[in-house]
């Protein structure tokens, strides 16, 4: 079980994430300060089409107060990214891989593993600037930090679940990698980021930025970081129940495939 | 009863070849969700058992099986019958350095490539001086790999590797790699790991390494095995299988090469006597004097012999090159000798092989394996055991 391979060779977790970060922004100028402006560019491009091109109103937190589109924009994008930029690095890490999966034996799951531990630790950084931008703005998060980082958490299961099922698949099936890169899209539009969901009309759309799995995490983080209150118990299992069932339909097609890889690649 | 560290137990391994391979999904759904693919076999109910402390050999032409076999053994291909178990803490170095990244420094490496290969915290940081010092590479260990050449690359790999300190290794050609002081090195880590009792498995085309390292060996062809048992013999035996071209000759010598120049004769005297002998003693000067003859213009022939004890150990394998003795071309009939002075060979039983290769010893005009067999008897110095003798001089005080 992945799990417990992730404990047994936390050591080898630990070598690989860091390597991950490392990594990362060698041999760039700016560095780490590139994960911060991607987000921010977006933030900026949605803001100006949200708040003059479409004249439309920020969402106001209920009960906070707050009506700021670029920190309603930012507190969902970047959990967003965390997970999709996760899945694919992740598939093209496995991918990425195959020197050493063929020539060496061990955890192959390490390799989506520690992709998302060092996304995770990425994101966690980025939200330390959420979290003071949010503060300036009036909003007393403080106290909401620890369920926010509850929910991440699930989050972080899901993510690694999802990441665990595509880059085994993408071994044997490219196709995947930029299925991806569409499937990430369609889901970008279909996550309440750029939109307030009490606004969509259509009650099948609004259901889906509600409800749809990318959907309710980003509105269970809206709750409480910008509305700042709980999520409501419902949304709290489905995330719960969804997160461990993708996680783990998610090792298991990893573990099931994992054996071919070395002869597949 | 000895212990086992390894057991191959009916080892079946087929491959799918796929004509045209659906690669995308796309293509799968064309081609109506059938794909055209023959089964290779390429491992084909292997057994084997590997026991504990012993050196054992796997040789095999190229497309055999050893690679597939030594991949199942690591763990990394799945076979599709039969098992493969490891009863010791095992370490496959089937590639050196897979898994480094070239933007992290050697020690970043190090601890990297370590806990691949399955070690702890614990274990590597207790390690980690140990590693550096085998490396030999000190003052580079904080710089990025990339910095380093192919040859501190494969150093610093290889020490991490023998670090893991297994207790079953198993070996894929590595030791054809880095300079020849590195090849020393490694030969001299496996000598003191045999010496230690630790199991090893050897997969390689260097067939003296086989036969000077390994207690047992097998034989791979086409999937199965076709030879098991003394590396000495199999090896003999698999070197004639290879060599297509090779002729056996009434006096038991067996003849290979491109034949543009031969050896005809190789005799032996002894201390300047002019009948030709099969046996001299210890201590006794001897000449070998070898015929050729060619057809044709020869430009720049080397001429070499090797001295072989009886069971195959080389005693020592002088050629032309060593010593700058290039004639520009060779024509016709000539002689060669070689004179050996005062040869402190003990006794025992030794065979003659003679080659003639171009310049760069890269093409064998003529290689006569078992040229000629003699016998060294009982002369001076005199000692129990050995092949040679240094002729020492003792003094007890």
């Amino acid at each position: 079980m992945s799990l417990r391979s992730a404990v047994a060779h936390r050591n080898l977790l630990y070598l690989l994430s860091l390597k991950e970060l490392r990594t990362r922004y060698k041999k760039s100028v700016l560095g780490w300060a590139w994960s911060l402006l991607n987000p921010l560019t977006q933030m900026a491009i949605f803001s100006v089409i949200f708040l003059y091109v479409f004249k439309a109103e920020p969402p106001t937190g209920d009960p906070s107060g707050i009506k700021n589109f670029p920190l309603y924009f930012l507190s969902g994008a970047l959990p967003f990214n965390f997970f999709s930029i996760s899945v694919g690095v992740a598939i093209g890490s496995v991918q990425g891989g195959a020197g050493l999966i063929k020539k060496v034996q061990f955890p192959h799951e390490h390799l989506v593993f520690s992709v998302i531990v060092a996304q995770f630790v990425t994101l966690l950084i980025e939200l330390v600037v959420l979290t003071v931008a949010l503060l300036i703005a009036g909003n007393m998060v403080l106290p909401w930090l620890p369920s926010l980082l509850f929910i991440l958490g699930m989050m972080a299961l899901f993510t690694t679940g999802v990441a665990l099922a595509l880059s085994a698949a993408n071994v044997f099936y490219h196709d995947v990698n930029y299925l991806w890169g569409i499937l990430s899209q369609i889901l970008f539009y279909a996550t309440p980021i750029i939109y307030n969901p009490a606004t969509i009309e259509v009650s099948a759309l609004r259901w889906v930025a509600n409800y749809g799995p990318t959907g309710s995490f980003i509105t269970a983080i809206h709750n409480v970081v910008y509305d700042l209150r709980m999520p409501g118990t419902g949304r709290l299992v489905q995330l719960f129940v969804m997160s461990f069932g993708t996680f783990f339909v998610g090792s298991w097609v990893f573990n099931k495939l994992s054996p071919r890889f070395a002869e597949e690649m | 009863m000895t212990d086992l560290a390894l057991e191959v137990d009916h080892l079946t391994k087929t491959f799918r070849l796929h004509h045209e391979k659906a690669n995308s999904i796309k293509q799968l759904v064309a081609g109506k969700g059938r794909n055209r693919y023959n089964d290779f076999v390429a491992l084909n109910d292997v057994s084997f058992e590997v026991k504990e402390g012993e050196v054992f050999g796997v040789i095999g032409h190229n497309g055999s099986g050893k690679s597939t076999l030594l991949k199942c053994m690591a763990g990394i291909l799945q076979p599709n019958s039969g098992s493969v178990r490891v009863h010791k803490r095992m370490s496959a170095l089937l590639e050196l350095g897979a898994g480094f990244h070239p933007e992290l420094s050697g020690r970043d490496n190090v601890f990297l490539n370590a806990a691949i290969l399955g070690m702890t915290r614990r274990d590597i940081a207790a390690r980690f001086d140990d590693i550096v010092e085998f490396s030999g590479l000190q003052s580079f260990i904080d710089s990025p790999v990339k910095t380093y050449s192919s040859g501190m690359y494969v150093r610093l790999a290889f020490a991490v590797a023998i670090n893991v300190d297994p207790r079953l290794l198993i070996i894929d050609e590595i030791l054809a790699v880095g300079d020849v002081t590195f090849q020393q090195r490694c030969l001299e880590k496996f000598v003191e790991f045999r010496n230690e009792g630790r199991t090893i498995v050897l997969v390689t085309h260097a067939m003296n390494t086989v036969k000077d390292m390994c207690d047992r060996a097998i034989w791979l062809s086409h999937g199965v095995i076709t030879g098991e048992g003394d590396p000495s013999e199999l090896v003999e035996q698999y070197t004639e299988q290879m060599l297509g071209n090779l002729s056996r000759n009434a006096d038991g010598s067996v003849r290979r090469g491109s034949g543009e120049i031969q050896i005809t004769s190789v005799e032996l005297f002894v201390n300047g006597g002019d009948t030709p002998v099969k046996r001299f003693r210890t201590g006794d000067s001897i000449q070998l004097r070898l015929r050729y003859h060619t057809e044709k213009s020869i430009p720049r022939p080397v001429f070499a012999i090797t001295i072989e004890q009886l069971g195959g150990s080389t005693v020592t394998a002088p050629c032309t090159r060593d010593v700058g003795i290039i004639p520009e071309s060779l024509n016709g009939d000539g002689v060669v000798d070689i004179a050996l002075a005062d040869v402190p060979l003990l006794p025992g039983t030794f065979d003659v092989h003679t080659a003639i290769t171009d310049f760069n010893r890269s093409h064998i005009y003529d290689n006569l394996h078992l040229a000629l067999r003699f016998d060294v008897m009982t002369g001076h110095p005199y000692e129990f055991g050995g092949v040679v003798t240094l002729k020492p001089g003792w003094r007890i005080d």
